[in-house]
């Protein structure tokens, strides 16, 4: 993924025109002059999933993945402090999710409910929903590569109003479904789409209520009010409790938003 | 580009596949140039085995013999077979060897996992059918804890063939992980029966919150002869409860103690109280043909155990039934079972003439089953009903 973000900042570069006329940022600069400030109202279409990285290898196929939500809107302040530098920080108010149904195998689930524990390793097909509202607090360093092109990288602090996490397991396309009790050998309890189990509803509840990350930018303005950008939430930190066992693994919520600006 | 990378970067992070960790024998059959020669059945020769299951018997007729028989495992993908010599060495075997199986010898296997790190160990052996007398008479004097500790199995050597009762509790071990063995549903009462001997007792238990998440909020207490195949306990636990075992002889009677403590709060399967229904035990035996026209296995289970056609006889605790046959609930049942200690006679009634030459060849099933709820295959009931039983006699003609 990493690629990619150096790949479009390496494209970024190669499209400077290399005799850029001075009037040229100026025109399309900050407010006033070079080294001004403004606000950029953001709307945006949001995409992305929450997945472990690297996925692991019980993940055997994604048969199929959806968007769930995807309006972000958000407002940033920025201040230039030379003609190519300058910070930027905001408030993204996001809702984002996603749908996916992956096939696996030997998955491990551990669920606790009210003292009962069922364990063991699942096969078959498992659908997950999540969705999230939130807030997204950037700070961002922009560099400005051309008169019309910015480009910004920097930490963000996300917070959770409210998060759904829900889903179930049943057989696959193969009618594959099953769970072994504790270990391998344990006792082969069938799974259905008949009759297929749910995740227990208190999955939201283990959810952290914060998440850091990076945010990678780009602001392309195209007409004199008005920017065309893309920016990429990278998430750091496990959106699950520390302590939580249900999922062996850690996830992180990783969403790219795509949208128009109105700038002053 | 980014908006397209997330979900190819879940697509094409796809690592290669594991190897299988599971190591099941699935099925077993023996080859057999005339299988009726030597078992009862055609499809006796092919025996699917469930999970829980780790020593296979074949029952053959009470006067036949095998020497050496081709056998073929079905196991786990991947998986490889293992059979162990009497020195405790072993071998690999090669699927559809022959192996000799007589003298009832028992034999051993080990079958590993595609991935080497796990193993079971199975026995596998051909047992002669000894035809009982006929009457049966049990108290539910010998029963033990099963081999995780956590329910009680009662034996029942001599009566049915695979010598156990069976019940639901290894379905109830998979929603309620924290039950000690005396809160499952079907539990040993120690000196609790009439002549302080020991009884059983079926409990209708709340499932807890699994057994709501899969809308399976209660389990009725159970006790039957055949087999509960744990496998089928949440996408369809009316398969679960494989009803009865061969029986050669025709039953005339039942006669059993019963004593029962009625929960209160009657719910459906939703969970919600219906007003105005009592719940009630049930008690029944049944006598039923096991194999169809074309030589198939017949085996009735939670969804037709007391209306299959294939039901040449039945005796049961007296119920109310609506016109169409269904079982009708209410506030006044019939049944007569009260909290003290009663002995009823269950009287089995025939509805078809009973070959005798099928009757003697293994060709119907008999089938002695009790619950604390009489709808608690359907999940209803009320949680807390309880029902003693001991002291059962089979009369036979």
């Amino acid at each position: 993924m990493k690629h990619i973000a150096f790949t479009i900042v390496a494209l970024f570069f190669l499209s400077i025109s290399a005799n850029a006329q001075e009037d040229r940022w100026e025109k399309w600069g900050p407010t006033t002059g070079l080294k001004g400030g403004g606000f950029i109202a953001r709307i945006g279409y949001v995409l992305g999933g929450t997945t472990p990285i690297p996925l692991p290898a019980e993940v055997r196929k994604v048969n199929g993945f959806s968007p769930r939500g995807g309006i972000s809107l958000g407002i940033d302040g920025y201040k230039m402090f030379s003609k190519r530098w300058g910070i930027s920080s905001g408030a993204h108010f996001f809702w984002e999710g996603f749908h996916t149904n992956a096939d696996v195998k030997n998955y491990y689930v551990w669920l606790e409910q009210e003292g009962e524990v069922t364990k063991g390793y699942f096969t078959g097909t498992n659908v997950t929903n999540t969705e999230m509202w939130g807030v997204t607090l950037p700070l961002l360093a922009t560099f400005r590569m051309s008169p019309k092109w910015n480009v910004s990288v920097g930490p963000y602090l996300s917070i959770y109003f409210h998060q759904t996490f829900s889903g179930e397991v049943y057989d696959n396309d193969q009618g594959i479904g099953y769970l072994r009790e504790d270990t391998p050998v344990g006792a082969k309890i069938l799974m259905t789409r008949e009759n297929p189990t749910p995740y227990p509803d208190d999955f939201p509840d283990r959810m952290q209520p914060v998440a850091l990350g990076i945010e990678f930018a780009f602001d392309w303005k195209a007409m004199k009010h008005m920017n065309v950008f893309g920016l990429l939430d990278w998430g750091m930190t496990d959106i699950w409790d520390r302590n939580f066992e249900a999922i062996t693994f850690k996830m992180y919520p990783i969403y790219a938003t795509m949208g128009v600006a109105y700038r002053y | 580009m980014a908006l397209v990378a997330v979900p190819l970067l879940m697509l094409s992070c796809i690592k290669a596949e594991q190897a299988n960790t599971e190591c099941d024998i699935e099925a077993v059959s023996l080859h057999l140039e005339t299988p009726t020669d030597i078992f009862y059945h055609e499809y006796d020769t092919l025996q699917t085995v469930i999970s829980t299951v780790n020593d296979i018997v074949f029952v053959i007729r009470s006067y036949a013999h095998v020497q050496s028989v081709p056998v073929t495992f079905r196991v786990t993908s991947g998986a490889s077979i293992y059979m162990k010599n009497d020195d405790g060495g072993e071998v690999p075997f090669r699927n559809g060897s022959s192996i000799d199986l007589s003298d009832e010898r028992v034999l051993h296997f080990r079958i590993v996992s595609q991935d080497k790190a796990w193993s079971r160990d199975y026995s596998l052996s051909v047992v002669h059918d000894a035809p009982g007398e006929g009457d049966l008479s049990f108290g539910f004097e010998d029963y033990h804890l099963d081999a995780s500790g956590k329910y009680y199995i009662w034996d029942a050597p001599s009566i049915f063939p695979d010598g156990e009762w069976k019940n639901g509790n290894p379905g109830f071990k998979i929603s309620r992980s924290s039950a000690k063995p005396l809160e499952y549903p079907s539990t040993p009462v120690s000196g609790g029966g009439p002549d302080g001997s020991d009884c059983v007792k079926l409990e209708t238990c709340d499932t807890g919150p699994f057994g709501r998440m899969v809308k399976m909020r209660i389990a009725s207490g159970s006790m039957f002869n055949g087999v509960f195949d744990v496998s089928n306990a949440i996408t369809d636990a009316l398969k679960a409860t494989q009803f009865g075992s061969p029986f050669t002889h025709k039953p005339v009677q039942m006669t059993v103690w019963l004593r029962y403590e009625r929960g209160d709060d009657y719910w459906n399967k939703e969970g919600q109280s219906l007003t105005g229904v009592w719940d009630e035990p049930d008690a029944y035996v049944v006598l039923y043909r096991n194999e169809d026209a074309d030589g198939g296995r017949i085996q009735l289970d939670g969804n037709d155990v007391l209306s299959s056609p294939n039901i040449v006889a039945l005796g049961r605790l007296p119920h109310h039934y609506n016109e169409d046959g269904t079982d009708k609930l209410s506030d006044a049942p019939i049944h007569g079972v009260t909290n003290e200690w009663q002995e009823f006679t269950i009287p089995v009634e025939y509805r078809a003439e009973i070959d005798a030459e099928v009757l003697a060849n293994n060709g119907y099933n008999l089938i002695i089953g009790f619950a604390s709820s009489w709808q608690g295959a359907y999940f209803m009931g009320a949680i807390g009903s309880k029902l003693y039983i001991d002291n059962i006699q089979l009369i036979c003609e």
